[in-house]
């Protein structure tokens, strides 16, 4: 597929302005709610972009939130005990989870299929109990509070940049991200193909040399990191840790992050991005309806997967398929598979 | 007498509570065998399956007036056609897909949760106990509850046995769950075999959550630890080995019962998960199971 | 020097001894045939010999190096390339991708080249390689499908393509599990011609699992014969059609044969 150069400009055009667009955000919602909603959609934005890294792979992991809780605590304890400043011990949060998962990935990447997502699975609520059980370093019912913001940023005595106010965390945020993205989407640049060759075939890819374990291992590790870099974001965000696991660490947030991914699209690089914010912004919006809410998000997730099986990045084409289907007026099963790439 | 420094009657008691709920798991993890072993899919539905099970029980019985045993064919024939709407218009359609079935069995689960939640309100409630006595054997002490709850348990799984082991039906869903090509080249339909397995397992399941909770109270996210325990009951049987949930179950049910007595609370919760783990690295396809 | 060297290669699964104190030599530049009765263990030989099997005993020697306890993907890198009995692609991609991948190790481009995205590095170097793809394709006869969908071939075209993709990895030495099982004799006979011309013109021997009696009399320079995991007979084709030993181990399955 020959892309002209005049497309490839647009192309990134566009994605200038978008990211412009996104710093604007601050600008334009007055109301602290939804720029907090936001601040968390960029978060749930890198956690899914991590899974999808793994996921290149073939494997799907479960237990991404638990990598995360690891960043988190990990750097909380290290800012507020030891009083490292916090921009190294987000850091160190990242590396502590890449570390963490470097050492499982002996047991965990010896399974595959459903055996490895729910090895990751059970993984992560190990490390939620475990937390749990430790109130020393969780700070017990009550959990950790007053996590310090990041410090203030001296920009060469002109001005400085401290986090009292939420909009200033959503640049951080927004930034953070953004690097991660890029430095994401370096790696799929260099290790996609080989990566997908595996997940494709992975007796294949060894047979012509491909080191399948050793790959694995780095799609692993790299997605733990920034999962580990999410965690630690999240911890000096939200100031607050509770191991109330079901409201943050808990099953279900793993369950997210993988239909963020799903729903979103794992094609492409934009679909767990874009799954991530709209599956973080709709269910606020359905907010006013209150118990009814998860109805919705069940709802979507269910038509999507129906519907729309490779995901929201995909809707041009299925708007396209659809206006055709309409057009012609008749019932045709168009297949699904053999789609080249 | 002392063992580990518990008098040996609390331990034993402990033991004995830790096996009646264990055995309302095995329930549980039958249902969700069953279905991994004949569509290869996770359920990840299925513990809500269970909840509102416990949920149409205390319907019928609070709300409703009826007895608990008028309420238990019920609570089976509500189990019966959700699990068929669950076949029929959200498994059936998808073909099997690894990934799209997971996750519109998580959309489901959401939706299902939330339902309850609406119908019924997020505090917990309470069905009053069916057989509210104790009973004494050997100086100890057992809720009449949990006995009639295991013997109703291992009733329905032995009439499962004989099902799978005696009639037409039972044994071709058996040849399905074990060698899916060798079951369709005899001629047997994947999609009547997916119905059945789907239908017994939920119905197993809404019984389930029936039995549990007239002992204790229920609330709208009891399906999540419902399926919690029986992944890890079917990791350490064997996925699609119905032996193996039995033993699984015993396992957990011990472990569930004598661990917060013995090594506290923590160790209780985290060694289950901690076996599997094993279990799956070293021997992925559980005690008994073949694959 | 041999190419490939098997020594005292011993291989059990449970009690059951597939594989006996197996002794091999394979030479440079040969098509070295190894047939035996089903069960006879031939499949394991080939896993043993490629690494996805680990032997209880023995050794495996490949161009003098002992490569017994290098793990699959390693011997690749030495020059064994290896052809699945079944028909192993990459589903989702096109006839020339499948045949890419193989270049995996040969690629010669650095992490950091694709990393930082120099196209100047990663373009010319693309180009480069998909020229020896079409190269390999016309080699093997399917140019004019390139762009297809690699599932979508014939049973002995998509046979062809597994044997451009361990081509594509530049080895000395092939395995081939039943490479013209399930062909025409026409495909066969091309089939053959390939294997013919990979030793002739590009020097790659290979070793050569089949049941089909005919193909392997005609394109064997040697060939042993297993029978319950050990070898009963090694020579070139006329002695092996004449040997009793080896008739004996046939003769139930010609009865058998359908």
């Amino acid at each position: 597929m020959s892309k002209g150069l005049p497309v490839a400009w647009a192309k990134r055009s566009a994605l200038a302005i978008l990211i412009v667009l996104l710093f604007c955000v601050p600008l334009v919602l007055r109301n602290d709610y939804w720029l907090f909603v936001f601040c968390l959609a960029w978060i749930n934005v890198l956690l899914a972009s991590s899974l999808r890294t793994i996921y290149r792979t073939g494997e799907l992991s479960l237990g991404q939130v638990g990598f995360m809780l690891l960043g988190a605590y990990s750097s909380a304890l290290l800012s507020m005990r030891l009083g490292i400043p916090v921009w190294l011990t987000m850091l160190i949060g990242g590396l502590f989870a890449a570390g963490m998962a470097l050492l499982l990935s002996f047991p965990v990447l010896r399974t595959k299929g459903v055996y490895f997502s729910v090895l990751t699975f059970l993984i992560a609520e190990i490390f939620r109990l475990a937390m749990w059980y430790m109130p020393s370093l969780s700070g017990g019912p009550a959990g950790l509070s007053k996590i310090p913001p990041p410090g203030t940023i001296n920009l060469f005595g002109i001005t400085s940049i401290g986090f009292a106010t939420k909009s200033n965390y959503y640049y951080l945020l927004a930034v953070v991200v953004l690097f991660s993205l890029l430095l994401l989407q370096r790696a799929e640049r260099s290790l996609g193909f080989t990566w997908m060759a595996i997940r494709q075939n992975d007796d294949l890819a060894e047979s012509v040399g491909i080191d399948v374990r050793g790959y694995k291992l780095i799609a692993f590790v790299i997605g733990c990191f920034f999962a580990g870099i999410a965690g630690s974001l999240f911890a000096h965000f939200m100031h607050l840790l509770t191991t109330d696991v079901t409201a943050m660490f808990g099953m279900l947030t793993s369950i997210y992050v993988a239909i963020y991914m799903v729903a979103g699209g794992e094609a492409r690089m934009a679909g767990p991005i874009v799954g991530a914010v709209v599956l973080t912004l709709a269910p606020e919006v359905a907010r006013p309806l209150k118990e009814y809410q998860p109805i919705v998000f069940g709802a979507l997730v269910i038509f999507i997967m129906f519907f729309m099986r490779q995901g929201i990045i995909a809707l041009p084409y299925y708007l396209r398929r659809w206006g055709r289907r309409a057009a012609a007026g008749q019932e045709r099963r168009l297949g699904e598979n053999g789609t080249v790439r | 007498m002392e063992i580990f420094g518990i008098p040996a009657a609390s331990l034993v008691q402990s033991f004995i509570n830790g096996l009646a709920l264990g055995w309302i798991y095995i329930l549980i993890a039958m249902g969700l065998s069953l279905v991994f072993g004949t569509m290869r899919i996770l359920q990840f539905a299925h513990g809500e399956v269970y909840m509102l099970g416990a949920y149409a029980v205390y319907d019928f019985v609070v709300l409703h007036g009826l007895s608990f045993l008028a309420a238990m064919p019920l609570c089976m024939a509500t189990g019966l056609i959700l699990g068929l709407i669950l076949e029929r218009f959200f498994f059936r359609p998808l073909g099997g897909e690894f990934l799209p079935t997971i996750m519109i069995a998580l959309g489901v689960m959401i939706v299902l949760q939330a339902m309850a939640t609406v119908g019924f309100g997020v505090t917990p409630k309470s069905i009053p106990s069916f057989a509210p006595h104790a009973v004494e054997v050997l100086g100890l002490r057992l809720g009449s509850d949990r006995l009639i709850a295991v013997a109703v348990s291992i009733a329905l799984i032995l009439l499962l046995y004989l099902f799978l082991k005696r009639t037409k039906l039972g044994l071709a869903l058996t040849a399905a769950a074990q060698h899916r090509e060798a079951s369709l080249l005899m001629g047997i339909n994947p999609t009547h075999m997916s119905v059945a397995a789907m239908a017994i397992g939920s119905v197993m399941a809404s019984v389930a959550g029936g039995l549990m909770g007239s002992i204790f109270p229920i609330n709208p996210v009891m399906g999540g630890t419902a399926l919690m325990k029986g992944l890890i009951i079917i990791i350490l049987g064997g996925m699609g080995s119905l032996p193996g949930v039995v033993v699984g179950g015993l396992i957990l049910g011990f472990i569930d019962g004598v661990a917060p007595v013995v090594s506290g609370a923590a160790t209780a919760a985290i060694a289950p998960l901690f076996i599997v783990t094993i279990i799956l690295v070293l021997r992925p396809q559980g005690l008994f199971g073949h694959e | 020097m041999p190419i490939l060297e098997t020594v005292g290669l011993t291989r059990y699964f449970g009690g059951l001894a597939a594989v006996v104190d197996l002794n091999l030599r394979v030479s440079r530049r040969e098509v070295f045939g190894l047939i035996g009765p089903n069960g006879a263990g031939k499949s394991t030989i080939l896993n043993l010999i490629a690494g996805s099997l680990r032997p209880k005993s023995g050794r495996v020697v490949f161009n003098g190096e002992d490569v017994t306890d290098l793990a699959a993907h390693s011997r690749a890198g030495r020059g064994i390339a290896r052809v699945f009995q079944a028909n192993t692609v990459f589903p989702d991609a096109s006839v020339a991708t499948n045949v890419r991948v193989g270049f995996h190790l040969h690629t010669g481009i650095r992490f950091w080249e694709s990393f930082f995205g120099w196209k100047s590095a990663t373009e010319g170097r693309e180009k480069l390689l998909y020229e020896k793809t079409l190269e390999i394709l016309r080699l093997v006869g399917l140019y004019e499908e390139r762009n297809l969908a690699a599932t979508s071939l014939p049973h002995a075209s998509q046979r062809r393509l597994c044997l451009a993709i361990a081509l594509a990895a530049r080895p000395s030495l092939l395995l081939l599990d039943e490479p013209v099982t399930g062909m025409t004799a026409e495909e066969v006979t091309a089939m053959l011609s390939i294997i013919r011309a990979l030793r002739d013109e590009k020097g790659i021997g290979c070793v050569l699992v089949e049941h089909n009696m005919r193909a392997v009399m005609n394109v064997c320079d040697r060939i042993a014969v297993v029978n319950y995991g050990e070898k009963i007979a090694e020579g070139p084709p006329a002695e092996i059609s004449e040997d009793p030993a080896v008739i004996e181990a046939y003769l139930g399955v010609e009865e058998d044969a359908v």
